[in-house]
Formats: structure tokens, sequence, C-alpha cells
């Protein structure tokens, strides 16, 4: 192996060091950026008033596959809604 | 004779507290146009509808003939909630994994009954309506349930178009820092070690939900930002305010127009019904009279500054085409239209 290929060797890993981290960070930013649009869309579930729970009642199907991963990450281990059984 | 100057106006709200005359008065509004020759349609938002009665005949949720010209509609909350509720369940089967489905259909049925549920499922109608009707009828006539509920009804749009407006905002932001993140990850496999593939199957399903998401949001922002348009445009919209020369529908009447005004709702002026009728009436009626005259003033006074039309006291209930033919002509000078 040449000083070159070393060099860009290096060069790599130094690269995929950082984009690990970046991409983590990133990727915690958009969860939490979900979680936020979860809680507003079923709000009323959770007792806070929410004008619109009629029309979010149509984004329901869209989203319930990533409510069980929502209700795990907010640390309730099972669903906190009553009417809306998960686990 | 003062009238209404309802010119060009293509949606008519009539609105005041329960029991003035709303009903007869829109459907004197919508004879008086079909008599000159325009398309009226005609709408109940009132869940106790008195169209039917009115007119002597029956009127369901669908546009029914009633005159040359004139068409009525009731409409019914509770089918526009099932219509509704039939289509988020459709939804459902396309998205969801059959093991899932009872969850989400017993979700649905709460819904069903849930308090603002009709409102809602009456909004989405009456707002579909101002945005088809002009294009079949001249003139779409709005008979509306008693204040409180209308100027919910009117203020809704605003509300829900702030509220879907801040989710597409999430969604953007969500979206963006996505793409972020896969940029990265295509720079990482670029470099080589692949097991990518996984993935990507995850992925693109995740893309479609949330194209869809994005796309129902979107979607309803559309209607809500559009019906508020068509609401606050003076050239489109009037609400008529109906009340009596009593003291609560006065009241309420002038609350109702500073609500309006803080809505930017254009208002087209004041009916005042049930004025006593200027015969000999009798000692009785003459003192009635002599406290009509101060409610009289006070109306005068708080809506000033808009075209006020007495319709006076008649001598029989108003039932059936002729008779509304009749309160008319009071309201609505054809020559005025445009």
């Amino acid at each position: 192996m040449g000083w070159r290929d070393r060099l860009e060797r290096v060069g790599e890993l130094v690269r995929e060091f950082y984009d690990v981290r970046h991409r983590g960070a990133l990727k915690r930013e958009r969860r939490d950026e979900d979680d936020l649009f979860m809680l507003l869309v079923f709000s009323e579930m959770m007792g806070i008033e929410n004008p619109a729970s009629y029309y979010t009642l149509e984004l329901l199907p869209l989203l319930y596959e990533g409510f069980h991963e929502w209700h795990i990450r907010m640390g309730m281990d099972h669903s906190p809604l009553e009417n809306f059984r998960c686990c | 004779m003062t009238t209404l100057d309802l010119s060009g106006r293509s949606i008519l709200f009539v609105g005041g507290k329960g029991g003035v005359g709303k009903s007869t008065t829109a459907g004197a509004l919508a004879v008086s146009m079909a008599d000159a020759g325009e398309r009226v349609l005609l709408v109940s938002t009132d869940p106790a509808h008195s169209l039917a009665d009115l007119f002597d005949t029956s009127i369901g949720d669908t546009e029914k003939e009633i005159l040359p010209g004139l068409h009525a509609l009731e409409i019914d909350p509770q089918a526009e909630v099932e219509s509704y509720l039939s289509r988020v369940k459709a939804t459902m089967r396309q998205y969801v994994r059959p093991a899932m489905y009872s969850e989400i259909e017993r979700q649905i049925e709460l819904t069903r009954h849930s308090p603002g549920a009709e409102e809602a499922a009456l909004m989405d109608r009456v707002t579909a309506l101002m945005d088809e009707g002009p294009k079949r009828h001249d003139r779409v006539i709005f008979d509306t349930a008693p204040t409180g509920h209308t100027l919910r009804l009117l203020a809704l749009p605003e509300i829900m178009a702030a509220w879907t407006e801040g989710l597409l905002r999430s969604r953007d932001r969500s979206d963006s820092l996505g793409k972020a993140v896969s940029r990265l990850q295509r720079h990482k496999e670029s470099r080589g070690h692949d097991m990518s593939w996984f993935d990507e199957i995850e992925e693109e399903r995740g893309d479609e939900r949330t194209r869809k998401i994005r796309e129902v949001l979107m979607e309803r922002r559309r209607r809500f930002s559009r019906a508020r348009r068509l609401l606050l445009d003076p050239e489109v919209t009037a609400f008529v305010l109906v009340l009596i020369p009593e003291k609560l529908p006065i009241l309420e009447s002038e609350k109702t127009l500073d609500v309006l005004r803080k809505h930017k709702v254009p208002v087209a002026g004041v009916i005042v019904n049930r004025v006593l009728p200027d015969v000999p009436l009798g000692d009785f009626l003459e003192s009635r009279r002599a406290q009509e005259a101060e409610y009289l003033a006070r109306v005068d006074r708080s809506f000033a500054k808009l075209p006020r039309v007495r319709v006076p006291m008649l001598s029989s209930d108003v039932v059936g085409i002729e008779a509304i033919r009749g309160v008319g002509g009071y309201l609505f000078d054809p020559g005025t239209k445009s």
C-alpha cells in the first residue's frame, strides 16, 4: 500500500466517523419531529382538546404502523390510550 | 323602500337567533331571485331543518327542484359523517395490515359519536357547496343554524387552516431531515459495504406513506383556505342578519355583528322581521308599539352603517310558495340585480 492509498484510507475512516455521528444526530432530530407530529395528531385521544380530531382520523391509517414505536419511545410500555389498544 | 343590495353576491348566509324567521327570510330571498330568472340553490345547515315545512314539501339531503330555477337541500350531518368514515375505512384497507383492521375500525366507530364530528362534517359539506354550488347556480343561499353554531362554522376554516399549516411544516422539517440522512447513506454506499437493500424496501413503504400523509394534509389545507377566501370576499359572499324588534334578538345580533366584523366576514344588511304593521291595532298592541319603537331605534343605532329592511308582521303564518313570495317583495328588488 502506497502513501497515497494509506492517506485515502485514513480520510475515508475519518469521513465515516463523522458521517455516522452526523447521520445519527439527523435521524434523532427527524424522529423528534415525527413524534411531535404524532402527538399533534393523537392529542385528542390523550385528552388534549383538538379541534381537528375529526380530520385527523383520515391520517390514522397512515400513522398506525408508527404508533407502537412512538408510545414505546415516549416511555410508555403499553398504549396510553384506553380506546386505542396496541400492546 | 330599502331593499338589500345583493347584486353579484353568489354566496349568502342568512343567520340570527332562533325563531326570528331565518328560514322564511332565506326562502323569500330564494323565491324572489328565482322569480327574477336566477338559478338558486337554497341550503339548510340547521340540524333542525325547517325548509321542508316552510315550502310545505319534502326536501332531503340531495338537491331538489321546488320551483323553476330553485333547488333546495337540507344537509344531513350524520350522513356526511358516515360517508367520511367509509372513505377512511377504504384508505385503511390500502395502508394497514389486515391484523390491525379491527383496532382502527374501533377508533373510527368512536369518532362517529365524538362531539365535534357532526360539526366538522357539516363544515365539509358547506365548504364543498361554497366551492361547487356557484358553478351550477347563480346564488347559493345558506339558511343557517342559530347564531353560535354558525359563527363557529364560519371561524372553523381559519382555525383548521392554521392547524393543517402547522402539521405540514412539521412534515416539511421531517422530510428535509430524512433527505439529509439518505444523502449521507448514499455517500456510505458509494464506498462499498452494503446492507442497504433491506433499508430500501422499508424506506420505500415509508416514503409512499409520507407522500400520502402530505397529500391528505395538502388537500385539507386547499379546501380550508379556499373556503376562507370565499367567505371573506365581499364580491362573492354576504351575511344577512335577521332579527325581530325584541330585546334578546337585538342583543344577540349586536354580538354577532361584532364577531363577523372581527373575522372580516362581509355583512350585507339587517332584516327586521315582524314589525307591527301601520294600521290601528287596538290599545293592547298600541302600547306594545311604543315599546317596539324603542327597539327599532336601537336597531337603527346599532346597525347604522348597514342597510336595514323592515318586514311587517303578517296576518297569517308564512307557509307555501305564495306566502313566501309575498315576503320576498319586502326584501329584494329584482331591479337591483346585476
